[in-house]
C-alpha cells in the first residue's frame, strides 16, 4: 500500500500540469487587451492606444501561449503564484489567508455528514417502511431537492435578518479584536481551533455560532446524499446469503446490522464519497459568497468575475491538490474497509 | 427405530403474504428425525424443502412469511413458540446450518477464522485465544490444509469447496445436535461434491449428531441418507426408508423421479419424464396438487386431496392410486412418456 501512496504522490505533479494547463489554456481566449485591463485601474491614466501596446509588450502579453506559460509556472516552481488583483496581495498570501477558513467550514461540514449520513442510513434500513424510514427518507427528499444557493438565502434571511441569531462572516467585531490582539496566538487560522488552544471559550462558542448556517446550508445536500446511498446499500447488503449465515449462527440483530452488515454496505458508500468532496469544493464557492465568508472559494469566485487569472490558476492549483489527496485518502480507506481490494 | 425423537415436525404451515395473494410455500408437513439419522429431503424447486428448513430454523423473512400452524418439537420445546431470543440460544449451537452458495454465504470482510471464532464465542462462552485454538481444530477436521495459516485467510481466498469446508466447521464447532444442510453440494463441481458428502458422512459418524439433508438430486439422497421425504407442492408425498424408496416408489411423481435418472445396471432406450412444471403456490389445483402432471389422475384426484397414509410398515404415500401404480409396476409397464431424451 505503501508504494501505491508513493506512486500516487509521483504523479501529482503531472496530473497539477494538465489542471493548470487546461485554465491556462481557457484564459488564453482572451485577447492581450482583454488581459491588461485587469490592470488598468483609472483609464485616464493613459495617453493612449500607444501606451497600451507598450503595456502589452511590457507584460509579454501577445508572446506565444508557452512562453506565457513558461514564465508563469517558472514563477510557481519558485513559490511565486504572481499578484492577485483581485484580492490586492500577492497570490500565495492571498492563499494562505483564506485557507484555514475554508478547511474550518469543510471539516465541521464533512465530519457530521459522513457520520450522520451513515447513521440515519442504516436507521432507515433498519425500520424499512416503518414511520422512523419515512421521516428520515423525507428529510432526505428535500434535502437533496433543495438547491444550496436556495436554502442558503433563506437560512440567511430567517436566522438572521428576522431572528438575528445566526450572522454571517467568521466572527463577531469583538472576537476580532480579540483575535488580533498580541495576547492570542493564531496556531492554525481554524477559529474553533485555535480559541480551544488559547483556551479562550467565548472565541468558541462565537465561531462556532457563525458556523452553524454555513455548515448546515452546505451538509443537508450531502446529508441527503449519504443518508440515500447507505440506506439503499444496508437493504441490499441485509438481502445477502452471508447476513442469513450470521442469523443462522444465533448472533444478536444488532451485532449482525453493525458488525456484518454496515462495513459491506459502506464500500460503495466510500466511492461516492469520494464524489461528494468534489461536490462540496464546488459548493464552498456559493456558501462563502452567501455567508460572506474570506475564504478560498470566495476568493475563486471574486477572481474569476475580476479576469484576476494569477488567482483563478493559483486558487486551482491548490483546489487540485487538495481534491488529489481526498481521493488518495478515500483509495486507501477503501483497501481498509475491504480486504478483497488491494492496492497496487 | 424406537429410540426418542431428536425433532418432530407436526402439520407445519408456512405462508408468504405476498401482493399477489398467499403462498402456500409448507403446507402441512409432518416428519421427525432420530438421533444419528439423515434424514433427506428432496422434492424440485419451489416444492418447500428450503422453507421447512429455514421454519425449523425461524429464520423465514417475516413479513411476508409466517408459521401459520403447526408445531416443531426439539427437546422438549416446541420452537415455534420460542422468542427470537430464546431462539438465538439454539441457533449455531444446537441446530446449525450450511446453505447452497458457499461463495456467498461467508461475509466478504472478515476472515474465515474471525466468523468461526464468533459463534464459538457466543455459545461457548470461552475466550478469544481458546476459541481460535478450536477454530483452527475444527478447520483441521473439516480437511482444510494447512489451518494455522488459512484461519487468518479472507473467504476471496478460497475456491468453492474450501469455502463449503468452512462453512461446515463454523456449523459443527458448537457441537450441534442437528445440522441442516441447504443444497450442500448444488453449486460445487461433482468431484468436490463427493468430497463434501463423504465429509458429512465422516463427521456425523464422529460427532454422533443428525441431518437433515435438503437437496433435488436423488443421487445426495442415496449417498447419505437414512430416510427420506419427497416434497411436491408444500407436502411430503411419500416418506420411507432410502432402500425402500428407491427399490419400491409408490407414489406416481417419486415413480417420475427414479425414471428419470439414467442407470447403469437397466437396459432402457429412452428416459421417462414428468409433463409439465410445478403450478405455481398461488393457484394450486383442487384435489392432489400432482393431478396437473400424473398420468393416472382420475375422478376423485380432482376433486379430493389424498391424505398421506401408510401403504406398508414405514412406508407413507400420498396418493389415491398407489395400489394401481403397484399393478402396473408389475406388469413392467411405464406410466410416463418418454421425455425425448436418450439415455
Amino acid at each position: 500500500m505503501i508504494s501505491y501512496i508513493a506512486r500516487r504522490f509521483l504523479i501529482l505533479p503531472v496530473i497539477l500540469f494538465g489542471v493548470t494547463m487546461l485554465i491556462f489554456s481557457m484564459i488564453m481566449m482572451l485577447g492581450p487587451y482583454q488581459r491588461l485591463s485587469t490592470y488598468i485601474k483609472d483609464p485616464a491614466q493613459l495617453k493612449g492606444a500607444e501606451d497600451i501596446d507598450q503595456l502589452v509588450e511590457k507584460f509579454g502579453l501577445d508572446d506565444p501561449w508557452y512562453e506565457q506559460y513558461g514564465r508563469w509556472i517558472g514563477g510557481v516552481v519558485k513559490g511565486d503564484f504572481g499578484w492577485s488583483e483581485s484580492a490586492g496581495a500577492p497570490v500565495t498570501k492571498a492563499i494562505a489567508d483564506r485557507f484555514p477558513a475554508t478547511i474550518e467550514l469543510a471539516l465541521f461540514s464533512l465530519i457530521p455528514v459522513i457520520l450522520g449520513g451513515i447513521i440515519l442510513g442504516v436507521l432507515s434500513a433498519v425500520n424499512h417502511n416503518k414511520t422512523l424510514d419515512h421521516i428520515i427518507r423525507i428529510f432526505a427528499v428535500v434535502g437533496w431537492s433543495f438547491p444550496s444557493f436556495v436554502f442558503g438565502l433563506l437560512v440567511l434571511m430567517i436566522f438572521y435578518g428576522v431572528l438575528g441569531w445566526l450572522p454571517p462572516g467568521r466572527l463577531s467585531n469583538w472576537a476580532y479584536e480579540i483575535i488580533r490582539s498580541t495576547d492570542f496566538v493564531s496556531y492554525t487560522g481554524l477559529y474553533v481551533l485555535d480559541g480551544i488552544l488559547n483556551l479562550n471559550f467565548k472565541i468558541v462558542v462565537d465561531a462556532l455560532r457563525h458556523l452553524i448556517a454555513p455548515v448546515f446550508t452546505i451538509s443537508i445536500l450531502w446529508w441527503a446524499f449519504i443518508l440515500r446511498i447507505t440506506r439503499s446499500n444496508m437493504l441490499e447488503t441485509l438481502k445477502k446469503d452471508y447476513i442469513r449465515t450470521a442469523r443462522a449462527k444465533g448472533l444478536a440483530e444488532n451485532i449482525i446490522v453493525y458488525k456484518h452488515a454496515v462495513r459491506n454496505a459502506l464500500i460503495p458508500v466510500v466511492t461516492v464519497a469520494g464524489q461528494m468532496v468534489l461536490g462540496l469544493a464546488g459548493g464552498l464557492v456559493i456558501v462563502e459568497t452567501i455567508f460572506n465568508i474570506r475564504g478560498l472559494g470566495q476568493f475563486m469566485a471574486n477572481a474569476a468575475q475580476q479576469l484576476d487569472y494569477p488567482g483563478v490558476l493559483g486558487g486551482a492549483l491548490y483546489y487540485g491538490f487538495f481534491l488529489i489527496l481526498i481521493n488518495l485518502f478515500v483509495d486507501v480507506s477503501y483497501a481498509v474497509i475491504d480486504p478483497r481490494i488491494r492496492l497496487e | 427405530m424406537s429410540e426418542e425423537k431428536l425433532v418432530e415436525v407436526k402439520n407445519l404451515k408456512t405462508y408468504f403474504y405476498t401482493e399477489e395473494g398467499v403462498v402456500k410455500a409448507v403446507d402441512g408437513v409432518d416428519y421427525e428425525i432420530y438421533p444419528g439419522e439423515t434424514l433427506g429431503i428432496v422434492g424440485e424447486s419451489g416444492c418447500g424443502k428450503s422453507v421447512t428448513s429455514l421454519s425449523i430454523m425461524r429464520l423465514v423473512e417475516s413479513p411476508p412469511g409466517r408459521i401459520e400452524a403447526g408445531e416443531i418439537i426439539f427437546g422438549g420445546k416446541d420452537l415455534t413458540k420460542l422468542s427470537q431470543k430464546e431462539m438465538r440460544k439454539i441457533r449455531g449451537n444446537d441446530i446449525s446450518m450450511i446453505f447452497q452458495e458457499p461463495m456467498t454465504s461467508l461475509n466478504p470482510v472478515y476472515t474465515v477464522g474471525d466468523q468461526i471464532i464468533e459463534a464459538i464465542i457466543l455459545h461457548k462462552k470461552v475466550k478469544r485465544k481458546e476459541a481460535r485454538r478450536q477454530a483452527v481444530e475444527m478447520l483441521e477436521k473439516v480437511g482444510i490444509p494447512l489451518p494455522e495459516q488459512r484461519v487468518d485467510e479472507y473467504p476471496h481466498q478460497l475456491s468453492g469447496g474450501m469455502r463449503q469446508r468452512v462453512m461446515i466447521a463454523m456449523a459443527l464447532s458448537c457441537d450441534p445436535k442437528l445440522l441442516i444442510a441447504d443444497e450442500p453440494t448444488t453449486a460445487l463441481d461433482v468431484t468436490i461434491q463427493a468430497q463434501i458428502l463423504e465429509l458429512m458422512n465422516d463427521l456425523k459418524a464422529s460427532y454422533g449428531m443428525s441431518i437433515m439433508m435438503i437437496t433435488h438430486d436423488l443421487g445426495v439422497i442415496a449417498e447419505v441418507s437414512d430416510r427420506v421425504a419427497v416434497m411436491y407442492a408444500g407436502k411430503v408425498v411419500e416418506y420411507t426408508d432410502v432402500d425402500t424408496l428407491f427399490e419400491d416408489p409408490k407414489h406416481p411423481y417419486t415413480w417420475g423421479l427414479m425414471n428419470s435418472i439414467p442407470k447403469l445396471d437397466k437396459d432402457v432406450d429412452r428416459l421417462e419424464a414428468i409433463p409439465g412444471s410445478v403450478p405455481s403456490p398461488l393457484n394450486f389445483p383442487e384435489g392432489c396438487k400432482f393431478n396437473t402432471r400424473c398420468p393416472l389422475a382420475e375422478g376423485k384426484c380432482f376433486t379430493d386431496e389424498p391424505p398421506l397414509e401408510a401403504a406398508a410398515e414405514g412406508h407413507k404415500v400420498r396418493c389415491w392410486r398407489y395400489e394401481d401404480l403397484e399393478k402396473i409396476k408389475l406388469r413392467g409397464e411405464r406410466i410416463y412418456a418418454d421425455g425425448g431424451v436418450d439415455k
